[in-house]
């Protein structure tokens, strides 16, 4: 067989890639169609900023989603063949069994895996990864920044202390200390693990408790019934064997994060949450001068209604617009960690992994590092315009 | 560059300007037109959102990217400013054009130091060097009577206070002699006693420097007080024009009289001429209705006539250029009585429920939170020894400048802070010890709040049936849901909401609608003690007449006792039964209403009715203008909280004023005054606001 042409490579690319297109028009279709009754999310479409942001992180979640359903990658993302290293983009196939794929679409990494592939894969592991360690990087720092800046005084000043101690501490230095085996033996990154993911679990039962605990009746039954199920999450979260926090039965364990994950999540959790701590301080300073929570404050509301309930939802638009941009720093920083090799395993197909293994060879053989370096700059810059129409159209009218 | 020019200074004819945003074009302004001849100062008049602001900035060519002129123009001294190119704009703003903004710290650069930004405009406009540009800099600052001209040149803005600032704001106005001063509600954001001060200078300088005047305000009595003609707006349109005389006294317009007939004067009380509100709502830019705009609010609307086709504006016969947008204005008998508002009768006192015993509340400031024990700390005193009562179903009104201590007199009674010393006994269990967090919800539901600011007093993320209804949760009203929420539905008639806003969010309902749902929620808990921290003054003038009157609805119904928080005398006079009147954390003067508005005053309280605009040419006030301003509550004088500007301080003998808190003088019936002066001074009181006899 011939190899590909460019125009054949580039068609049969995005053929692969129909669902992505599919699922992207019918989001689009249907946004556009009820824009008025969305809010801030149906107004980002009268951006064309934000469209294209929207549509660029669209088109990786789909990707990373349906590649994980075995939709759209061709190969299998850790299958070497030693007659494909570093083979240029549209190579056929040899020595394959009959049924597989007949081409490397963007050509073979120096172990010969499929670089189309490993780029699909490592969508997932951003997709898995990225806004869940951001969602847990603002429970904590909403957490800890709403009493921050409603109480102020010593409270704040010791918070924000701590805040800016971790700030001020290197980010790369900070990763290697946390995922090196030694340190990961001592267990602080469990227990690191254990203090962290409390927190969206105090942040949930404050947050129903201090709307609820008027309706004792409907209360009760409602924080037992999310208590019990996070709790249960929380636990078989944290619970790894052979680690420090071994707490959970392995027969009530529902799922085992792999090690390396469990750290890469603690790591990217931590050094969000002052940032967003800082954030989410600043905004409190400033709603709770408002006349509504005065009043909340005269008919005798508790704190954490007035701070989860009055504060919160007020803050919401500043904080949509982080969250976007955070995940885009988030996977940075996953990528750097992959780069570096921290955390993940080595095989791993996420982008700072691939992009690290192609640039030894980088002189002769592009394409291994820079599919992946294109994927990882496309989904930020599209996280970063995404945020940046969100912010425009919030303040438009 | 000035040349002699004496045609009208400032022309505008058949303006319309339209702001265009992504659903649709918004006509803000509508055939608009007024004259301003050299020297004279127009009134521009509306409430919020008729236009009037609009026109100024149309003047100053700043419409911004949304707003476009559509028709008509604008001529500055003969010149259509629309045809100027950009570089003579710039050569005519701030040099024959100048403006005043509201807010003076937005107007002056903070990171620059005030002498250098007055400097800056003669140097830009005329050239001039350093030396001659300082030396009219003093000048100006001196017009201004800024005192110590040279430190005030070296100060940065925010190490003036908020009068002075303004009065900065004027200098660089006047700078460069500009033929036209446009000023936007300049002294809105100003306490009254500064606002009357600054009026005076800017009527002064109007004098002086023959300077013309565009002087827009909500405010009928301040435009009485500057201007020789006015132009009153609606809706994007001018419906009257005229002189002052005629527009005040020979109106020829519906709005203009509903306009009137809703702001209390301070010659009168609820009694003798009730407040009559302005039916109806403002309407939106874009659901304006066919023919008059103020059809369907108005008295006189006959249908097939009003509404049939555009209004233009009528000149009214045997008058100095009076013009009337009002095609039955021949017709209509304008000095028929107002009808259909009955007069309440005075409801009586009840029994005691709130007795204040000497109370006080110091703050200790430190210079540092968190190493502060080192430094050394300061006391703010913000309330001294506050003692009096307050009865059932009585309206006790106290009123204050910024600074003297009435929101944290509010906030130790609701509990937000614990007094320092003294007592506050509401019936006859002692709470001031007691945080919010210790009372009981039914103490707290007993005494509840109406906030100042309509735009910040509802939570914008929740429907107002949510809000209502959690106050309902909190005070332990109502078992179920569903219960609640009839009785949710219930105060929404209470305060005249349509039930459907239940389901509303705060941001699709109007200022007055939302003081409304304030209200309900104050309410919500059948509470005996409200403290309506200044509730209508952020509104329209037509709704703020309607917004009393369901407050006092409410407080003949539920017999409630309001604590009316206010600087407005004339709406305090309206309304109130009792009055506290507060300095710098002292109760100055307490007395019924009468008692307070009639001499003998407490020398500030004097000074306040002096300054309060009123609207009716035909009262005569004494003129008394303050010095200076407001002593900071954490270095206040020592002796008379009131002496660094009292004017009667030199028929105190001694320096007594100067050494000693005078004592709480007893006058007759409860009459109480904090001063020294001696009886025969008192007795010799005049009144400052006299109603000239018809």
């Amino acid at each position: 067989m011939d190899p590909l042409s460019w125009a054949e490579i580039i068609t049969r690319v995005l053929t692969q890639f129909l669902p992505v297109w599919v699922s992207i028009a019918i989001v689009f279709a249907v946004s556009i169609t009820w824009k008025r009754k969305l809010g801030l999310y149906g107004k980002m479409f009268d951006s064309p900023i934000g469209m294209i942001g929207f549509a660029l992180v669209l088109f990786w979640v789909f990707t990373g989603i349906f590649g994980a359903m075995d939709l759209i990658v061709t190969h299998d993302s850790l299958g070497q063949s030693a007659f494909m290293k570093n083979e240029v983009p549209g190579t056929p196939l040899r020595g394959g069994d009959e049924s597989a794929y007949p081409y490397y679409l963007l050509g073979g990494d120096n172990l010969g895996r499929d670089v189309f592939s490993r780029m699909v894969d490592g969508a997932w592991v951003v997709v898995q990864i990225a806004p869940l360690a951001t969602l847990f990087a603002f429970m904590v720092g909403i957490t800890l920044g709403l009493p921050a800046g409603y109480f102020g005084g010593r409270l704040d000043t010791v918070l924000s202390f701590l805040a800016n101690l971790i700030l001020a501490f290197p980010v790369i230095l900070l990763f290697y200390l946390l995922v090196t085996p030694e340190i990961v033996e001592t267990g602080i990154p469990s227990y690191m693990a254990t203090v962290l993911f409390v927190f969206p679990i105090v942040f949930l039962a404050v947050l129903l408790n201090s709307r609820y605990h008027t309706r004792p009746k409907l209360r009760t039954p409602l924080l037992v019934l999310v208590l019990g199920l996070t709790g249960w999450l929380y636990l078989s979260l944290i619970s790894q064997a052979g680690t420090g926090v071994e707490v959970l039965p392995q027969a009530l364990d529902l799922f085992d994060v792999p090690g390396g994950i469990l750290v890469v999540f603690v790591a990217v959790v931590f050094v969000n949450s002052p940032t967003v701590f800082r954030i989410v301080r600043g905004l409190a300073m400033d709603i709770k001068t408002r006349d509504y929570v005065a009043a909340a404050q005269t008919r005798g509301e508790g704190r954490w209604y007035i701070m989860l309930w009055e504060i919160l939802p007020n803050a919401r638009g500043p904080l949509i617009v982080d969250f976007c941009l955070r995940i885009g720093y988030t996977t940075i920083l996953l990528g750097t960690l992959g780069f570096f090799g921290l955390g993940l395993p080595p095989e791993s197909p996420d982008w700072g992994t691939t992009i690290n293994d192609g640039r030894r060879l980088l002189q002769i053989y592009l394409h291994p590092a820079l599919v992946p370096a294109v994927a990882l700059l496309s989904l930020v810059l599209g996280l970063n315009l995404l945020a940046d129409g969100l912010r425009e159209e919030s303040l438009r009218d | 560059m000035k040349d002699k020019y004496d045609g009208p200074i400032l022309e505008i004819d058949n303006l319309s300007i339209s702001f265009f945003t992504r659903l649709r074009e918004i006509p803000a302004v509508m055939d608009f037109s007024v004259k301003v001849m050299p020297g004279e100062a127009v009134g521009l008049v509306g409430e919020s959102g008729c236009g009037k602001s609009t026109v100024a900035l149309g003047v100053m060519q700043d419409l911004g990217v949304n707003g476009r002129i559509v028709g008509g123009t604008i001529r500055f001294k003969g010149r259509d400013l629309s045809e100027m190119s950009a570089d003579e704009l710039r050569r005519v703003r701030g040099s024959e054009i100048a403006m005043i903004y509201q807010e003076p710290m937005a107007s002056l650069n903070p990171a620059m130091r005030v002498g250098k930004q007055l400097m800056e405009v003669p140097k830009i406009h005329r050239g001039v060097s350093d030396k001659e540009a300082y030396a009219r800099a003093l000048q100006v600052v001196t017009d201004v009577k800024l005192p110590d001209p040279e430190r005030i040149l070296q100060a940065y803005p925010h190490q003036l206070s908020g009068g002075q600032q303004q009065r900065i704001v004027i200098a660089m106005a006047l700078m460069a002699e500009p033929s036209l001063l446009i000023l936007d509600e300049p002294t809105t954001a100003l306490d009254v006693t500064v606002e009357a001060a600054v009026v005076d200078l800017v009527k002064e300088l109007g004098q002086k420097y023959g300077t013309s005047m565009l002087f827009i305000s909500h405010n009928l009595g301040l435009v009485l007080e500057t201007c020789d003609r006015i132009c009153v707006m609606y809706s994007g349109e001018a419906v009257e024009r005229g002189s002052i005389a005629d527009v005040f006294d020979e109106m020829q317009h519906p709005y203009t009289q509903a306009l009137f007939r809703s702001i209390p004067l301070p010659g009168a009380d609820k009694a003798a001429r009730p407040l009559r509100a302005i039916p109806g709502n403002f309407p939106l830019p874009h659901e304006r209705p066919p023919g008059c705009n103020f059809g369907p609010r108005c008295d006189y609307f006959v249908e097939g006539l009003c509404d049939e086709r555009e209004i233009p504006m009528f000149d009214v016969k045997g008058s100095d250029r009076h013009t009337t947008r009002c095609l039955r204005f021949e017709e209509i008998d304008w000095h028929a009585p107002l009808s259909g508002v009955e007069a309440r009768d005075k409801t009586e006192p009840g029994k005691v429920i709130l007795r204040m015993e000497e109370l006080k509340k110091y703050y200790e400031v430190a210079a540092n939170a968190l190493f502060g024990r080192s430094g050394e700390t300061r006391v703010v005193k913000a309330n001294e020894t506050l003692s009096f009562e307050a009865r059932e179903s009585e309206t006790l009104a106290i009123v204050g400048e910024s600074g003297c201590g009435k929101s944290t007199f509010a906030k130790v009674l609701m509990g937000l802070e614990t007094a320092t010393e003294g007592k506050i006994i509401l019936d006859n269990r002692e709470i001031q010890d007691t945080s919010i967090e210790d009372r009981g919800a039914k103490t707290v539901s007993e005494i509840q709040m109406v906030f100042q600011n309509p735009f910040d007093t509802l939570n914008p993320s929740m429907t107002v049936g949510a809000q209502i209804m959690r106050a309902l949760e909190i005070f332990g009203i109502g078992d179920t849901v569903a219960e609640r929420r009839e009785r949710m539905l219930s105060l929404l008639d209470l305060v005249k909401l349509p039930r459907e806003f239940a389901d509303r969010m705060p941001r699709q309902l109007s200022g007055g609608q939302k003081q409304r749902v304030g209200i309900a929620r104050a309410f919500a808990g059948d509470a005996r003690i409200v403290v309506a921290d200044e509730p209508v003054s952020a509104l329209d003038v037509s709704v703020q007449a309607a917004v009393t009157d369901l407050l006092m609805e409410i407080q003949r119904e539920h017999k409630t006792t309001l604590l009316f928080i206010s600087h407005d005398l004339s709406i305090v006079r309206y309304l109130s039964d009792r009055v506290m009147v507060m300095y710098l954390g002292h109760v100055v003067e307490l007395g019924t209403t009468e008692q307070v508005f009639a001499p003998p005053y407490h020398p500030y309280t004097e000074a306040l009715l002096s300054a309060v605009p009123i609207a009716d040419t035909r009262v005569a006030k004494e003129h008394i203008v303050l010095e200076g301003d407001v002593p900071s509550a954490m270095n206040p004088p020592p002796g008379c909280p009131f002496q660094t500007r009292c004017r009667w301080k030199s028929k105190v003998p001694g320096n007594l004023c100067e050494t000693e808190v005078p004592p709480m003088r007893q006058m007759q019936d409860g009459h109480q005054v904090k001063c020294h002066l001696s009886e025969e001074e008192f007795r010799g009181m005049t009144p400052v606001i006299r109603i000239a006899a018809e």
